[in-house]
């Protein structure tokens, strides 16, 4: 081979080799992630080297903790975890889609057949699926009021794979409705607007949304009220700390009364900026009990925390950023970056502003706002890994109403699609192609078969028996799903159990691609620098 | 008072602020016992400056490092991320509340604690059983069999940073790079870092993390960042930075870049020297470009070096060359939290306090504008007797800053010095005012003299922390005095055992001795990055630079050249 020639250290893997290489590494990186599917799936908990505990049911977690070696799991990887950043859900079935997609070419391969023709049917297979997913999916018109019902049910849907049952059926209320309260019209929906604020405090039933802003921080100041009502809300951006200018940063002052005055006169500045805060309070707080509050961007120094809570105001220094964005879609008014021309429109409005202390943390809510555009919800949990897996699903949950939002249409869920693509596959595809690449379209479809056959699997069903009713179904023109209970067809309709289009779509997109890209790999050349590097 | 926040970015500068928190350690816990020497009881350092009170759930009072420290997944050891302060106690960890399905547990195995952190634990759990009443006494003889098993584990041993830290960390405090594993090839060029601050939450959660210590500060002076910037750590650092100069615009920065001795071998072949060398220019400039003050440490060959004449130094062990480094910033830190007496007073036990912002500007902010500070070190510092202490004082102050010119003369440098814990002629402590007529008188006699030098002086000698390597070599005492015949002893190197503290001196130089290392990246990014059919343009491009990025980065360093040197004019015609 001339590449010995060149390196002889190279190592090369011929073309069976090669290809075997492939397929076993995606049925490995199948057999991981394959238990995690649906909500029987199993939970996995991390335990690290020091004792941290991770728990996720995530495909797209679980990837990113293992430290994956081989290069063509590294591959099967990446597509993976690009189907999250796309769509927020269906790592575990991209994956399992590949791994299937291999093994099944695996036996015709292993026949004789040239990868070449599987590929050219994976091709075939893979519009005609496509196609079909736009006659098969379910339209959804998202008029100005979206059918909340459906949201939730794909939310649930969601969430159910994720969480217990009764703690995803609270997440689902809690996800839609935070949805649609950023939801404009006529613009993209921008998940930021939803903050998700975590306490380690009671239970993981008492996560709720608070129509609102919840911030992790406090007043720091010990006059300062703790709880207030009919606030008005100044957000801004203005430095209330005493910051030395640049060009007077020297110290070569001749005398100690010089340094003062410079010092005095720099300080002199700042506080002009809280007094001009003050005016602005007592114009729109004299006469009545309403409240004050500052939320600042920029830092707030002693000095100047004294005088706000003398003037009655409550304060915040070091706002996160993009909290100043939520703020103002929350309470209305807009973010200042100079306290020189103050109006009373610059105001938010909040009806209720308190503060929450656990040990150090501090967390404020404002609630009781008028027309929220953002909102927080507020997760809570006993230990660290509940609420980070919490988070987690929560993220997958909103991103799934998002989805259905955009798309405008669901697909059927429980298995429902794939059984029926896979039928109209064999049914009706196969017989419009000539030759051989006929078998390529054979093995799409019954890959296509393994979320019904996971979701069996991971229920504890027999597959065999779960697969062969389903199909009868179908077969008769009833559209089912697989009942994880009991194991007989169930109508996803019925039930609520909707997928996202935009997910499914990008499955069957993505994964033919990367197991076509696998199977025409006929030489594997292992070389270059990092060949077997000690460290 | 006012506060620094502390950042460390990469395993090296982890190694690094490791040994550097144990110094404060040391310190505080030196500060409050009643049985150690007074010099350590009238520190007059305000430990507020570095450190933060907080309260945990529990409403037990914690006392930790305003850190935010960055590191590969996997690199804590045994430590765990969330330290052990804020534990929520004994809970089972199999009970998940969340799911009601099967559980599958995937444990890696557990790092073992080696002597030192177990011996640490025990402590902790004897000091409880302590305020129960029981007694100890004899232990103490076994108590020193121990430690010495401990130094020599420690030697032997430490293979993550956390094996010799002795601090407790807030849980914010340790930050994981969620996906980046320690073991993981090619983390070592500006390119692959680049996307790792942005991917997923990853630069959310660092900017967060961040914000939490600074939200605490009342009244912040600066940020002390450390960076590894050998590898792809660089880019992370400097995204991070970018954000820090957008959020907190008037927070000064000072930026320390080291890199352990190691991060300069493996290079075998023309093409990655190539790759190194622009690696080197452009993280070096990205850096600068977010910092108010860089001062780049790291000796290729620490142990030959002059800098460690009296120490014996491992190269390949970053436990042995990050405490060189560690001693040194410790100094270097020392002013920003001495606690002024007033305006022109001195304290008797410490002088020439400063804060971040003066500092720099005085380095930086004078005619020249140079940013990039040399760093020399005199560890430890000689005796001050008479006339051949002042002459060893300039000649033991050593670069630890790579590539620098020896004998610059540069009449318009600006310096500033730390020496504490100096040690008087007859082995005493040297007072304030001794040490400062000493300095001055240097300076007097000396041929070349800066244009300005501030002085900054402390009693306080650096502690020398029982996890501290053994690297000094059988010419120091006791107390780090310098002797004239060396201790004769079994072993050639003493550690934290025989010696107890160090008197030190360090001086940040803004000097245009700094020129061949500027040079040298500006020259090496022509002829690599820039010129055409360079060989390494298509690299640059695969790092995500732009040809116009290029441009900008080779006129602002050539900028950065031609203020010291003005002079040569370095154009890009004839660069070659």
């Amino acid at each position: 081979m001339s590449l010995r020639v060149l390196n002889p250290n190279a190592e090369v893997l011929n073309k069976s080799a090669a290809l075997h290489m492939n397929i076993n590494a995606a049925k490995g990186l199948q057999d991981v992630l394959k238990t995690n599917l649906g909500p029987k799936g199993t939970i996995k908990m991390l335990v690290g080297g020091a004792g941290d505990i991770k728990l996720t049911k995530d495909g797209n977690t679980l990837l990113k903790e293992m430290q994956i070696q081989n290069p063509t799991a590294i591959m099967i990887a990446r597509t993976a975890v690009a189907q999250d950043d796309i769509s927020g859900d269906g790592t575990t079935s991209t994956v399992i889609f590949i791994g299937e997609l291999m093994k099944q070419s695996e036996r015709y391969i292993d026949e004789g057949m040239h990868p070449r023709v599987l590929v050219d049917g994976f091709e075939i297979a893979k519009r005609a699926t496509l196609q079909f997913l736009e006659k098969f999916k379910t339209p959804v018109v998202m008029g100005d009021e979206p059918d909340k019902e459906i949201l939730k049910m794909v939310a649930r849907t969601t969430l159910r794979t994720k969480l217990y049952e009764s703690l995803a059926d609270q997440l689902t209320d809690i996800v839609v409705n935070a949805v649609l309260c950023i939801r404009k019209p006529e613009e993209a929906i921008d998940l930021f607007m939803v903050e998700l604020m975590h306490m380690r405090h009671k239970f993981d039933v008492d996560t709720r949304l608070v129509e609102g802003l919840v911030l992790d921080h406090g007043s720091r100041h010990p006059d300062m009220k703790r709880r207030a009502e009919n606030c008005y809300i100044l957000t801004c951006n203005v430095s209330l700390e005493y910051d030395k200018s640049e060009i007077n940063a020297g110290f070569f002052y001749s005398n100690a009364e010089q340094r003062e005055a410079m010092v005095a006169a720099e300080r002199h500045q700042v506080d002009e900026r809280v007094k001009k805060i003050i005016e602005l309070k007592n114009k729109v707080c004299s006469g009545n009990d309403n409240n004050f509050v500052v939320i600042n961007q920029k830092g707030i120094d002693p000095p100047s925390l004294d005088l706000l809570a003398r003037a009655g105001i409550i304060a915040l220094r070091r706002a996160k950023r993009r909290n100043m964005e939520r703020l103002v879609l929350a309470c209305g008014g807009e973010a200042v970056n100079s306290v020189d021309d103050l109006t009373p429109d610059c105001l938010g409005w909040a009806g209720l502003v308190y503060e929450h202390v656990l040990g150090e943390e501090k967390y404020t809510f404002v609630e009781n706002v008028k027309n929220p555009h953002s909102c927080t919800i507020l997760i809570k949990g006993p230990n660290d890994h509940t609420i980070a897996q919490i988070k987690d699903a929560v993220r997958d949950g909103l991103r799934a109403v998002k989805n259905t939002i955009e798309d405008e249409a669901v697909v059927l869920g429980a298995g429902a699609f794939e059984v029926a693509a896979r039928q109209y596959l064999v049914n009706e595809v196969k017989k419009t192609v000539q030759g051989r690449a006929q078998l390529g379209i054979e093995a799409f479809a019954d890959a296509l078969l393994v979320v019904p056959k996971t979701l069996a699997e991971n229920a504890g069903l027999d597959t065999q028996d779960v697969i062969i009713a389903l199909k009868g179904e179908h077969d008769r023109g009833n559209i089912v799903g697989l009942n994880q209970h009991s194991g007989d067809p169930i109508d996803p309709q019925m039930e609520g159990i909707f997928d996202n289009y935009s997910v499914k779509r990008q499955i069957i997109n993505s994964g033919p691609v990367i197991a076509s890209q696998l199977l025409l790999v006929d030489e594997v050349i292992r070389a270059g620098r990092n060949m077997r590097k000690p460290t | 008072m006012r506060e620094i926040v502390s950042i460390q970015v990469g395993s090296f500068a982890n190694f690094v602020g490791s040994h550097f928190w144990n110094f404060q350690d040391e310190l505080l816990g030196l500060g409050s016992n009643p049985e150690s020497d007074p010099v350590f009881k009238n520190q007059c350092l305000n430990m507020d400056v570095l450190y933060r009170t907080g309260e945990t759930q529990q409403g037990i009072l914690t006392y930790t490092p305003r850190l935010v420290s960055v590191d590969f997944q996997g690199s804590l050891g045994s430590m765990s991320s969330r330290g052990t302060l804020y534990s929520e106690g004994s809970q089972a960890p199999s009970d998940v509340v969340t799911w009601s399905g099967s559980v599958s547990s995937h444990a890696s195995e557990p790092h073992k604690k080696n002597l030192f952190l177990q011996s640490l634990y025990e402590e902790e759990q004897e000091s409880f059983s302590m305020m129960n009443g029981t007694t100890r006494g004899e232990n103490d003889s076994q108590r020193e069999i121990q430690d010495k098993d401990i130094v020599e584990c420690l030697d032997n041993g430490v293979k993550f940073w956390t094996d010799f830290s002795k601090v407790h960390y807030h849980p914010q405090s340790l930050y994981e790079l969620s996906g980046l594993w320690t073991d993981m090839q090619d983390f070592d060029n500006y390119g692959i870092g680049r996307d790792a601050f942005s991917e997923g939450f990853r630069g959310e959660e660092m900017c967060e993390r961040l914000r939490f210590f600074v939200e605490d500060c009342d009244h912040i002076q600066g940020f002390q960042f450390m960076v590894d910037d050998s590898g792809g750590f660089s880019a992370i650092a400097a995204e991070f930075l970018e954000n820090i100069a957008d959020e907190y615009a008037n927070t000064p920065v000072l930026l320390y870049a080291v890199r352990s001795p190691g991060s300069y071998m493996n290079l075998k072949s023309q093409k990655q020297t190539i790759f190194r060398k622009l690696h080197d220019a452009v993280s070096f400039s990205r850096l600068a470009s977010f910092s108010k003050l860089i001062v780049p440490l790291g000796l290729p060959f620490l142990s030959e070096s002059k800098a460690s004449t009296y120490l014996r130094i491992e190269n390949d062990k970053p436990y042995h060359t990050s405490a060189v480094y560690a001693a040194a910033l410790h100094s270097t830190t020392l002013p920003f939290r001495m606690e002024p007496v007033g305006p022109i007073a001195d304290s008797f036990d410490v002088s020439g306090a400063v804060e971040i912002n003066d500092f720099v500007q005085m380095l930086a902010g004078q005619a020249r504008q140079n940013t990039v500070a040399i760093l020399d070190v005199a560890m430890p510092a000689p005796t001050l007797n008479g006339k051949q202490g002042e002459k060893s004082l300039l000649g033991n102050l050593q670069p630890l800053t790579p590539e620098v010119a020896e004998d610059a003369e540069d009449f318009q440098a600006v310096e500033s010095m730390v020496v504490h814990g100096a040690l008087g002629s007859d082995g005493h402590r040297a007072s304030i005012s001794e040490v400062k007529d000493t300095v001055n008188g240097i300076y007097e006699n000396a041929i070349t003299r800066p244009m300005f030098c501030h002085l900054s002086v402390a009693r306080c000698p650096l502690p020398i922390p029982l996890p501290f390597p053994s690297i000094f070599g059988n010419f120091v005492g006791q107390h780090g005095e310098l002797l004239s015949t060396p201790i004769v002893s079994g072993s050639f190197s003493r550690g934290s055992i025989d010696v107890h503290s160090i008197p030190m001196a360090v001086r940040l130089r803004s000097s245009s001795a700094i020129l061949p290392f500027l040079e040298n990246r500006l020259v090496n990014l022509r002829r690599f990055g820039l010129e055409r059919g360079a060989l390494g343009s298509e690299l640059l491009r695969n790092w995500g630079f732009e040809k116009d990025e290029l441009y900008d980065i080779g006129e602002t360093m050539s900028k950065m050249v031609s203020a010291l040197n003005p002079d040569l004019q370095l154009s890009s015609e004839d660069s070659d």
